[in-house]
């Protein structure tokens, strides 16, 4: 918040710092508060408010994964949907290898790129709070990558390695020639690393928001009482940042699931398939083979491992608080 | 600890302070904790090159001929050529592409922030029946793959006659990116005390003058960080982008882009070109509104 300069609203507004928040759990006096206020309101106003962005994400979103759903559920051929069929368009993807390699392969892209961002962006925006110089300047640079689109990081990393011309090819090591995108095992890691690199901006301004909230006054009672930079960072920092770490996590797991784009244009699911995502797979199905049943229970498997991973962090945040 | 022979950075003064609460606590904050660890600047250092190394290759290979993309392999072009920059300036699409995205991305930041600003104050502010379906409704959507619903999408673009226009794309980013700006704006505004309102109400004010006179305007710097935001995912975009339109002058650059890979083959030189015109605008809108971003999002998009 500190960062605001020009805008007269800042004024306006009470600086949080100088009101000492019952740290870790402010919302009960304020919301006890709000529901004063909220008590003489009236209903069809508030209803007024809300319709518009229901309405919208109810066309635009709701009715299009049941229709999806739906869709799962029958044979199709082309654009034609036949008859109700069950579950069958869901057997090649849990029954056949390929279809478990691909969830196997999807686990092991979203686990390993979430072991890499978030400590990333949890370190990088402590880094970035700091006092330092040119502070500007590193968070403008380290930021940048948010900016790239998927397709350009595509491109742009493809050229970096490319084993002949890219200044990050390694060319000839030890009489192999080492391609990224010509060996499953590498081409995974290429992959996971410039997902790392085009996610870990938005997480670390998430984290680096959050630590602006953090009174500064607690980490000085913290050092008086004598805790060093580690120990402040655990039992302060982290502690009150759990909220958005969790926030974070869930952000960045959905868009890793959901991840088109990169692997299309990074790796196109190759080779030999060892990038080939449950995502790519639902892509794939869809507009080129257009097998649209099958690309539909894809998209519902992709869904469900959403729903799971979402309310897993909904319910591990819900008990951290209470 | 104050080191007075070395005097604090001059640009720390600019770089974090809003009002004089916030200097003197910056100041003392350099007074008790002196200068950063030195590894600090290591790190800082490592993660800006991991950073930009990408973005520099590109932009150094740009300014080399194509034969050179592939013979001289040095970060500084032997030879500085500006034909790709000429070719991809007028000589192709992307200049097209790049005022297409602008006016999607531009129109869906406004769509977005005028629905979503009034779900996020009735959620923030106001108590009423079926208040928390409606939110967790809202918020769940934003669980579903946008991969999952491409195809519903286009037929539903097929049917209301939308296929293939610049409406199609802003109805669909808008409805994605609701559910994250209503979350962000709901936090603001309950960073927001309420006896602000009470005031206005106790002056006579009714809630609609409330709300628009006196509390939009507080919330512009969430508002800047969600449109921000906003704006960058639309400009990033490709699979809305390249599934519901098909016709060349109606597409976005991240499709244009990747349709120059496809159209010209592998052509190093112009496609790096071509990708630091199209990134240039984007750098800008960044730079420009970085500081307001984290403070925008302080104040609420980052609660639990």
């Amino acid at each position: 918040m500190a960062t605001v300069v020009h805008h007269p609203a800042e004024t306006k507004r009470p600086p949080v710092r100088q009101t000492p928040p019952p740290p870790p759990a402010p919302p009960t006096p304020s919301s006890a508060r709000r529901r004063k206020a909220a008590a003489n309101a009236p209903a069809g106003l508030a209803w007024g408010l809300i319709l518009p962005s229901i309405v919208v994400v109810a066309i635009v979103s709701i009715f299009p994964i049941a229709y999806a759903i739906n869709l799962s559920l029958h044979e199709t051929s082309y654009m034609q949907v036949g008859e109700f069929i069950g579950f069958e368009n869901f057997l090649p993807i849990f029954t056949t290898g390929e279809g478990l390699g691909q969830i196997g392969l999807s686990l092991v892209y979203v686990i390993g790129s979430l072991l890499l961002a978030v400590p990333l962006s949890l370190g990088l925006a402590n880094l970035l709070n700091q006092q330092v110089a040119f502070r500007r300047v590193f968070r403008v640079l380290i930021l940048l990558p948010w900016v790239v689109s998927q397709t350009v990081a595509a491109l742009l990393w493809k050229w970096l390695v490319n084993p002949d011309y890219g200044p990050l090819g390694l060319g000839e090591l030890g009489g192999n020639r080492v391609d990224f995108l010509a060996d499953p095992v590498l081409a995974m890691v290429l992959l996971i690393v410039v997902n790392v690199w085009i996610s870990y901006p938005l997480a670390t301004i998430l984290c680096l928001a959050s630590l602006q909230t953090i009174p500064e006054e607690l980490k000085e009672a913290a050092e008086v009482d004598g805790a060093g930079p580690f120990r402040r960072f655990m039992q302060v920092t982290l502690p009150l940042m759990k909220p958005t770490l969790f926030v974070v996590a869930i952000q960045l797991t959905l868009l890793y699931f959901n991840m088109v784009t990169l692997v299309y244009t990074l790796t196109g699911g190759g080779p030999l398939g060892g990038t080939n995502l449950l995502s790519l797979g639902a892509f794939k199905e869809s507009f080129e083979f257009f097998n649209l049943g099958l690309g539909a229970a894809y998209s519902v498997v992709l869904f469900a491992f959403n729903v799971i991973f979402g309310a897993a962090y909904i319910r591990l945040l819900r008990s951290d608080k209470s | 600890m104050t080191d007075l022979t070395a005097p604090a950075h001059p640009i720390h003064a600019g770089v974090s302070d809003a009002g004089a609460t916030a200097r003197t606590a910056a100041a003392r904050r350099r007074r008790r904790r002196g200068k950063p660890n030195p590894l600090t600047y290591v790190g800082l250092v490592a993660a800006s090159l991991f950073a930009i190394i990408p973005l520099l290759w590109g932009l150094s290979t740009s300014f080399k001929s194509e034969s050179a993309t592939l013979s001289d392999s040095g970060w500084i072009p032997a030879q500085f050529t500006f034909e790709n920059y000429r070719l991809v300036l007028f000589e192709s699409k992307i200049p097209v592409y790049l005022g297409n995205t602008l006016l999607v991305a531009g129109l869906t930041v406004v769509a977005t922030i005028i629905v979503a600003i009034f779900g996020a104050y009735a959620a923030a502010r106001f108590r009423f029946r079926g208040k928390t379906a409606s939110m967790f409704l809202i918020l769940m959507t934003s669980m579903i793959p946008g991969i999952a619903i491409l195809v519903p999408l286009y037929f539903i673009a097929v049917n209301l006659g939308l296929y293939d226009s610049y409406a199609i794309m802003v109805i669909v980013y808008t409805a994605w990116q609701i559910p994250t700006v209503i979350w962000m704006l709901k936090g603001f505004f309950e960073s927001i005390p309420d006896s602000i309102e009470e005031a206005g109400r106790v002056d006579g004010a009714s809630h609609w003058r409330v709300m628009t006179k006196l509390i939009f305007p507080l919330a512009v710097p969430g508002v800047a960080a969600a449109a921000v935001i906003s704006f960058i995912y639309v400009w990033n975009d490709f699979l809305i982008a390249s599934t519901l339109i098909s016709t060349d002058e109606r597409r976005l650059v991240a499709v244009g882009l990747y349709n120059y890979l496809s159209q010209y083959g592998v052509v190093w030189g112009q496609l790096t070109a071509a990708v630091v015109v199209t990134v240039i605008p984007i750098i800008l809108v960044f730079v420009l509104m970085e500081r307001r971003i984290v403070a925008g999002l302080s104040a609420g998009a980052t609660k639990g």
